[in-house]
């Protein structure tokens, strides 16, 4: 910020303080959390605007997204700070300190002003990033002896925990380091201990990444921006040759891949398609990204492409010999007509019908994946169920009075009359009790059904809900055809 | 006699051979009786091309009739590979197809947004090794969409089937020319439940082969054999003469 110090303000129960500072005001001994009023005392000159914490955390959830061409790997860690799994990437920038200056340098370009380190646990990496050197790479193992003569409160301790270990003199972590650690789990809490332990590397942290890391990930930057769909095309095929060669020398397939395409502007496009089986057919995966590509907004040009697998398992080299005798292998004939239409259509159109122990007409099919393992039990071969169900049983009008407990003798659906001819039944279905509270099952769920043929022979599953001499007549329904 | 133009004989000479390599080999689902198979090419319903089904009537709106035919003729293709079945409408009820027959539990089915999209899946399954028979339900066939079906049965050997079918409340589109091998006119019959049984027979249906590329036109009644291990699919009821088609398929209109 030009012309002066500048400090953002926020209203803190009731009381107008400080929120950031820029460096002009922090020579003049402005800082975070100071009293607007005192700053204001101080540095009259001083230029304030409201500070706005959820376009902050909006602003680093886009650059969790656009760090994401870095490592697949990213969790925010509000208010300022962003964490990156690079476990197996940092080689495809040719090393870890390279990387670490790329990624300061395409932030630079982008005015947004960063300090980064490489540790070996997320807490080291905080600490050096904040309180030590800019872009510090420690070496594995070495975190120790770099975190040593840092203050405590690059541990993530509570400001109250940190200003107690000040007072008491220790003001480095390396003092707290070299004391017992039964004395200091019972003399400050342990919270300490384990912030000292996630710094040190030597207890685990759980971060919550966008995406889970993956080891399967592929990148290609291009010298010149590119943006012509044929470009687009050629490099989805380049970089699924590269990660598949990967996959191919591990005996690993996967089972779904997610391809962005990173703009010069800082947005990312992404694509992912899935595959009914693991796979790792470069040609293949590419053909399925194909007609996607078209929606792809290039912007003003796409600077860099990347690849992650995800659901990668052992897959084993086929057996090529085998599948020629007699059948075909899924892998060559449905498989990659599933993926195909699962992913044109969509997902949820392409499926296969599974029975489940259910003894309501709706519940008792269930959809499963096309290539799924069978798991059902088959349904009652001797309950008879019509061809077409319908989602929502069709209210039929009967217009004779009714002999109770017997099917209609006539019915107008869909405004003609059907005349019954033959009829079986009913076959009393209760509703499943157990998914009510109880006392409110009623009669009036209990469902008879009965299979009817009409004078054509066309044949119709009807329902009676409710019985015969409850506060309500029973209304008769239309669930099914043929 | 003129001398025979040596070109001409012998271009007859390869036609017939390709005719006759054709039929030696094109494979069929007999009905098993002698009054239908009789009428069909290659005595049965030839697999490697597509098949066009009509439902009369409400039939058109609901296929219920329809599909039952069908899955009930083509459950022994299961046997041959993968069954893919086109919907526009997802009401299809497995449990109701197992009934009859067909494994349903190993269909994949797929539910289009529109007539394009469907023939397109349909093209693409019929294309795709592996898969035996292909069901679509479209309202509409057109000769384009017909010939490139066609092609699709014969690159892979797989069998057509298609189920006339008009959304709810749209208006029926006449019946065109089409490519499809055999077209099937199809309507329910009432069943005849078994001496000394109540309730409903085993399914009838009415069936008119409209169509058919080197046969003979004809109507029947058949029936689903109730044995599950019949040899055959249907059993043959009736033969109907054309006087009773035409007796029959004016429908009632009252209400």
């Amino acid at each position: 910020m030009e012309g002066g110090p500048f400090a953002l303000i926020a209203t803190d129960r009731g009381v107008r303080r400080l929120h950031a500072v820029d460096e002009a005001a922090a020579t003049l001994g402005l800082f975070v959390g100071q009293k607007a009023t005192d700053a204001l005392a101080l540095v009259p000159e001083l230029i304030t605007d409201e500070a706005d914490p959820e376009g902050d955390l909006a602003s680093l959830d886009a650059l969790v997204d656009w760090c994401v061409r870095v490592s697949p790997a990213v969790a925010a860690d509000p208010p300022d700070g962003l964490l990156l799994d690079i476990t197996g990437v940092a080689h495809l920038w040719g090393g870890e300190r390279a990387m670490l200056d790329d990624l300061l340098a395409r932030l630079a370009r982008q005015e947004i002003p960063a300090r980064a380190a490489i540790a070996g646990s997320a807490g080291a990496a905080w600490a050096l990033a904040r309180f030590g050197e800019d872009r510090t790479v420690v070496p594995p193992g070495a975190e120790a002896d770099w975190l040593a003569p840092l203050p405590v409160t690059a541990l993530r301790l509570e400001p109250e925990t940190a200003a107690q270990l000040i007072r008491l003199g220790l003001a480095r972590i390396g003092q707290l380091a070299a004391l017992p650690r039964d004395q200091l789990a019972r003399r400050f809490g342990p919270g300490v201990l384990m912030r000292l332990d996630q710094a040190l590397a030597r207890a685990e942290e759980a971060l919550v990444f966008r995406r889970p890391a993956t080891p399967w990930f592929a990148r290609l930057a291009f010298a010149d921006p590119i943006s012509v769909p044929e470009d687009l095309a050629r490099a989805s095929r380049d970089i699924a040759e590269r990660l598949c060669a990967r996959l191919l020398a591990e005996d690993q397939g996967a089972g779904r891949f997610e391809l962005a395409f990173h703009r010069l502007d800082g947005r990312a496009e992404r694509l992912a398609i899935g595959l009914s089986l693991p796979g790792r057919a470069p040609a293949a995966i590419a053909r399925l990204f194909a007609p996607m590509l078209e929606t792809v907004d290039p912007g003003f040009g796409i600077e860099m492409v990347t690849l992650a697998a995800d659901r990668v398992e052992p897959m084993a080299e086929r057996q090529i010999g085998l599948a020629a005798i007699g059948e075909i292998a899924r892998e060559d004939g449905i498989a990659p007509l599933v993926d195909r239409l699962a992913n044109r259509l969509g997902e949820g159109r392409v499926w296969r019908a599974e029975a489940y122990p259910s003894h309501i007409p709706e519940r008792a099919v269930v959809r499963q994946a096309p290539l799924a393992a069978f798991g059902g039990q088959g349904w009652d071969a001797n309950r008879p169920r019509p061809v077409r169900l319908f989602a929502r049983p069709e209210p039929i009008h009967i217009p004779l009075a009714q002999v109770p407990d017997d099917p209609p003798k006539i019915f107008h659906w869909r405004g003609r009359v059907r005349r019954v001819s033959k009829a079986e039944g009913p076959e009393r279905l209760a509703e499943e009790w157990w998914r009510r509270p109880p006392g409110e099952t009623t009669p009036a769920h209990v469902r008879d059904y009965y299979r009817v043929e009409d004078d054509t022979g066309a044949r119709y599953w009807l329902f009676r809900a409710g019985l015969y001499g409850g506060d309500e007549p029973p209304k008769w329904w239309l669930h099914g055809l043929g | 006699m003129p001398a025979p133009n040596p070109r001409l004989a012998a271009l007859r000479a390869e036609i017939a051979t390709l005719e006759g390599a054709a039929r030696a080999d094109a494979e069929v689902i007999a009905f098993g009786d002698e009054r239908v198979d009789g009428r069909l090419p290659g005595g049965g319903l030839a697999l490697g091309h597509w098949h066009e089904f009509v439902g009369e009537g409400l039939e058109l709106e609901t296929a219920a009739a329809s599909a039952a035919f069908v899955a009930r003729l083509a459950a022994p293709l299961a046997r041959r590979g993968e069954l893919v079945w086109v919907l526009r409408r997802d009401d299809l009820h497995a449990p109701g197809l197992v009934g009859l027959g067909f494994p349903a539990d190993r269909l994949i089915q797929v539910c289009a947004r529109d007539d394009p999209e469907a023939l397109a899946v349909m093209e693409d399954a019929l294309r795709t090794r592996g898969v035996a028979a292909v069901f679509g339900e479209v309202g509409e066939v057109d000769l384009t969409a017909g010939r490139r079906l066609q092609l699709a049965c014969e690159q892979a050997a797989a069998t057509g089937f298609v189920l006339r079918r008009r959304p709810f409340g749209g208006t029926a589109k006449a019946a065109t020319s089409s490519a499809a091998a055999t077209r099937w006119s199809l309507a329910p019959s009432p069943s005849e439940p078994a001496l000394g049984e109540f309730g409903l027979g085993a399914p009838r249906w009415r069936v008119s082969l409209e169509r058919c590329r080197g046969g003979r036109t004809g109507a029947w009644i058949l029936q689903a054999w109730e044995e599950d291990d019949a040899a055959h699919p249907f059993r043959l009821v009736a033969e109907l003469g054309d006087h009773d088609v035409a007796a029959q398929a004016p429908l009632k209109l009252a209400g």
